[in-house]
């Protein structure tokens, strides 16, 4: 990474001029956009840079042909031309991957102008990144809860769920006593039979974290017949009962990552004694 | 335009290859020796010339401080990088170096992408010679598990060599493209490359739709140090132990010595990969020789540790990939080092099934790689790479901690904003560390760059810059800021951890194209000097024979002539006009054609009377 490469990227907008200037004033992030946010299109209004007919969101022009600049409302479900559903068939979103990779990859642009080239590299990279987002149904459903701005990168409740409390405060008696027993050389009997608390409580949680999995498969299966009930082309967060879904599906999330965490610190004190 | 062309810039040799329309496949370009591998070896001739390749790798012998190998592993890395390799090679590092290595080669002092420059201007030479055409463009092919700066340096090197590079290239990938090219493959592939001096594991899934065939990649890892030369040095520290122990030599004091040496081990590493067991016979200084028998059961056991390396990246990739060893359908070997048969073995093991190897190892990367060059240059698409980024790209945050913003293996192009606010009033600055690498802490990962983010000065947390990682399709990183308040794109003033600097590079490319010109005429001096010191002695030789089995047969007017012939040329070669030279080379060649055609005449009854032409 060098100082030149970022002055291009600076520069190639300049050199785009009044269009480039409103591609960047629309592209980046739908990461951030808040709550309450709908799917009212404001973009449905724009014009294609090329030929000046109107474009309404899609990756190319359907009057010229050219690629479009992303709008800063786009999600990653519409760019798939997906509803926001959680559960669907994984070989279908890896057909359309491997379409629009056709369509939008910098390989199709290496002959074009700067300025597309700027654009194909925009909307490749948003392409890989829904992909990476949506195929994975966890990741799925963080970004849906990301859309309504309940889910903000490191603001992620770490705090131990109730129910668990009790299970957790053990567990962490479990692991001082086995990295106290390491220290001071302890005795092998002691050892082993503390490796052997660990390993269960391992289980004990590894089993909670399937728990949590299916019931993130069955609110997730709520949500699409929430949707598919509202006949709504989109999730509205306004509305109490999806709100509320979402937020069970955020606490479980929560809960999962904590359990996660759990396991992992388990599974690198037990390879470590 | 000129021809676009693949290249394998490799640690040992490099390669170029086209696509030949005409036969609808690519083929690698021999260069003057007839070889299609040029070795990565650069020397720098006391007289400032630069020899690149066979020339370059026979001075490793005479000249080994004026001549570097391996120039890639030092490609993208910073001094304290590379300190254990350094002990093992005979140049010398400047002790001005810092973020990026300078080798001192005889009066020059030069970084590795200037050097990596000379190889390919050297291949550049072949193909344009090949083709009777320029060539300006290129694919470059890099270890997939490269990081951004050893790609930067890579593309430096490119330009600095006078070509666009239109994308850098996984070499598994390339490879792959190559293969399925030429099987028409389907399903999900493994590709094993382990080169001179990287290795790399690549997991594919080839994948045919209406448009064409999508070679996706889905997870890869290796180590950027670690490949043959690595067994080479194995072999080595053995040998001169023994040396020590039997000889009482050190051969620090002799490193032509070592090179020799060098060169004998890797001959029998050759050849313990066809017969079982080989012999070394090396003169040492003292008058006596290093003798040696080595048996592949020996060999096998000296770099079974080496190679055992390979395995935690290839477990690794599989894991990513989600998918189990049995779940591979095709294991591919790619370079050199894989015609070693206990890595064939131990592939094989791992995976359960035969590797294929029905490509050249060492020419199926450039192959693939001027398969890419022609997809890129001609626009025509029937095949399209996704390939991925080996590194997750991360920032430094509150502890030295690093957060991961794009994980490895995420399909490129990739990005990820990330928003930015400051902390207590009037901050005018927010400072960032983009770093890449696995581990948790920054000081474990690889440094990328260092900038700082300008904020108008206000009350705490009002500012909100947005800043946009994005990696391109040749894995190199851009980053853009905005301050979403004003909308405003921000310039950023980024300084590289690793690598050279824009003004840098200038400066270099300005000195490669004035020494270019020097080193042109410098070349042509030494080639033409060459050519008429050859003719000359051809000339007394000729001479010679002719006067003791026919004297007298030569006409006077004839003998006159080539003398003229010959003092003209001579005094030619005490200047240095490469361009008069050349001329009464020429001169001198028209003058003896008649003395070539009774020597000629001559060789060819003596071959009646039973003597060989081969004697004459």
């Amino acid at each position: 990474m060098r100082a030149e490469t970022f002055r291009n990227a600076g520069d190639g907008i300049a050199a785009g001029g009044g269009l480039a200037s409103r591609f960047f004033a629309q592209g980046a992030s739908s990461y951030s956009m808040t709550t309450g946010t709908t799917s009212a299109n404001p973009s449905a209004a724009a014009a294609c840079w090329s030929c000046g007919a109107p474009v309404s969101g899609s990756h190319f022009c359907a009057g010229c042909g050219r690629i479009q600049p992303l709008a800063r409302e786009a999600d990653y479900f519409s760019f798939f031309g997906l509803p926001r559903k959680l559960t669907f068939d994984a070989s279908d979103l890896e057909s359309r991957f491997h379409q629009l990779s056709w369509k939008l990859h910098p390989d199709n642009f290496a002959g074009a102008s700067e300025f597309e080239r700027e654009l194909s590299l925009e909307r490749s990279s948003q392409l890989n990144d829904a992909y990476r987002a949506l195929n994975e149904p966890l990741s799925r459903v963080e970004y849906l809860l990301s859309l309504a701005g309940m889910r903000k990168e490191g603001q992620q409740k770490q705090q131990a769920p109730p129910e668990l409390l009790e299970e957790v405060f053990e567990l962490n008696e479990s692991l001082d006593e086995l990295r106290g027993a390491r220290r001071s050389g302890g005795d092998p009997g002691e050892l082993a039979s503390l490796r052997k608390r660990l390993q269960a409580a391992r289980e004990n949680f590894r089993e909670k974290l399937g728990e949590v999995d299916r019931s993130l498969e069955q609110l997730s299966g709520e949500w699409d017949r929430a949707l598919d009930a509202n006949s709504a082309a989109s999730p509205d967060a306004d509305n109490p009962a999806q709100r509320k879904l979402m937020e069970r599906m955020n606490e479980a999330l929560n809960r999962r990552s904590y359990i996660r965490n759990l396991v992992e610190s388990v599974q690198k004190e037990l390879a470590e004694s | 335009m000129g021809r676009t062309v693949g290249i394998d810039l490799g640690t040992t040799f490099s390669l170029i290859a086209a696509f030949d329309p005409a036969e609808g496949r690519p083929r690698c370009v021999p260069g003057p020796y007839g070889s299609t591998l040029c070795p990565s070896v650069v020397s720098v001739d006391p007289d400032g010339s630069i020899l690149v390749g066979e020339p370059a790798r026979r001075r490793l012998l005479t000249q080994p401080e004026r001549t570097i190998y391996s120039v890639k592993r030092l490609m993208g890395r910073g001094v304290e990088d590379v300190q254990e390799e350094l002990k093992l090679f005979p140049f010398r590092i400047d002790p001005e170096s810092r973020n990026v290595i300078r080798v001192r080669l005889g009066e020059r002092v030069l970084t590795p992408p200037e050097i990596s420059s000379f190889i390919l201007r050297e291949l550049k030479s072949w193909a344009e010679r090949h083709f009777g055409e320029s060539v300006e463009r290129a694919v470059i092919t890099v270890p997939a598990y490269f990081n951004d700066a050893q790609r930067q340096a890579t593309r430096d090197a490119g330009r600095l060599a006078g070509l666009e590079v239109l994308r850098l290239v996984n070499e598994p990938t390339a490879a792959a493209l190559a293969y399925g090219l030429h099987e028409q493959r389907r399903g999900r592939v493994a590709v094993y490359d382990l080169g001179g001096g990287t290795f790399d594991i690549s997991i594919l899934k080839l994948v045919s739709t209406g448009q064409g065939d999508i070679y996706q990649v889905l997870s890869t890892n290796g180590d950027t140090h670690l490949g043959g030369d690595d067994l080479d040095l194995r072999l080595l520290a053995v040998a001169r132990q023994e040396i020590r122990v039997r000889h009482g030599l050190n051969l620090a004091q002799h490193p032509a010595v070592v090179q020799e040496l060098r060169k004998a081990l890797i001959g029998a590493k050759h050849e313990l990969s066809e017969s079982n067991r080989a012999t070394l016979l090396v003169p040492l200084p003292d008058g006596s020789a290093y003798v040696r028998e080595i048996t592949r059961a020996e060999f096998e056991g000296l770099v079974q540790p080496i190679l055992e390396r390979t395995m935690g990246p290839v477990r690794m990739a599989l894991a990513d990939s989600k998918l189990r060893s049995e779940e591979i359908d095709e294991v591919v070997l790619v370079g050199g080092s894989t015609r070693v048969p206990l890595v064939r073995r131990m592939v094989e093991q791992l995976f359960g099934r035969r590797p294929h190897t029905e490509l050249d190892p060492d020419e199926v990367v450039a192959l693939g790689a001027a398969v890419q060059a022609d997809i890129l240059s001609r626009g025509v698409k029937d095949m399209l790479l996704l390939d991925v980024t080996p590194l997750s790209l991360g920032m430094e945050t509150m502890g030295g901690v690093v957060a991961k913003i794009i994980p490895r293996n995420s399909t490129i192009p990739a990005s990820a904003q990330e928003m930015f606010t400051t902390g207590v009033e009037n901050q005018t600055g927010i400072d960032i560390h983009v770093l890449q690498g696995e581990r948790e802490l920054a000081a474990d990962c690889r440094s990328l760059a260092k900038f700082q983010l300008r904020v108008p000065p206000g009350p705490a947390g009002l500012a909100r810059i947005e800043v946009k990682f994005l990696i391109d399709a040749n894995g190199i990183l851009q980053v853009s800021a905005r301050d979403l308040r004003t909308g405003q794109q921000q310039s950023l003033e980024v300084q590289p951890s690793y690598g050279l600097n824009d003004t840098e590079i200038e400066r270099m490319l300005e000195e490669s194209i004035e020494y270019a010109e020097q080193d042109f005429a410098r070349r042509q001096l030494i080639e033409s000097r060459h050519e008429g010191e050859a003719i000359l002695q051809a000339t007394a030789r000729s001479l010679a024979r002719l006067e003791a089995e026919a004297p007298g047969e030569m006409p006077e007017a004839e003998r006159r002539a080539v003398e003229a012939a010959e003092s003209a040329l001579r005094e030619a070669l005490a200047g240095d006009d490469y361009k008069l030279i050349r001329a009464r080379t020429e001169e001198m060649n028209q003058a003896t054609l008649p003395l070539a055609e009774r020597v000629m005449n001559r060789a060819l009854s003596g071959a009646l009377a039973g003597k060989r032409l081969s004697d004459v």
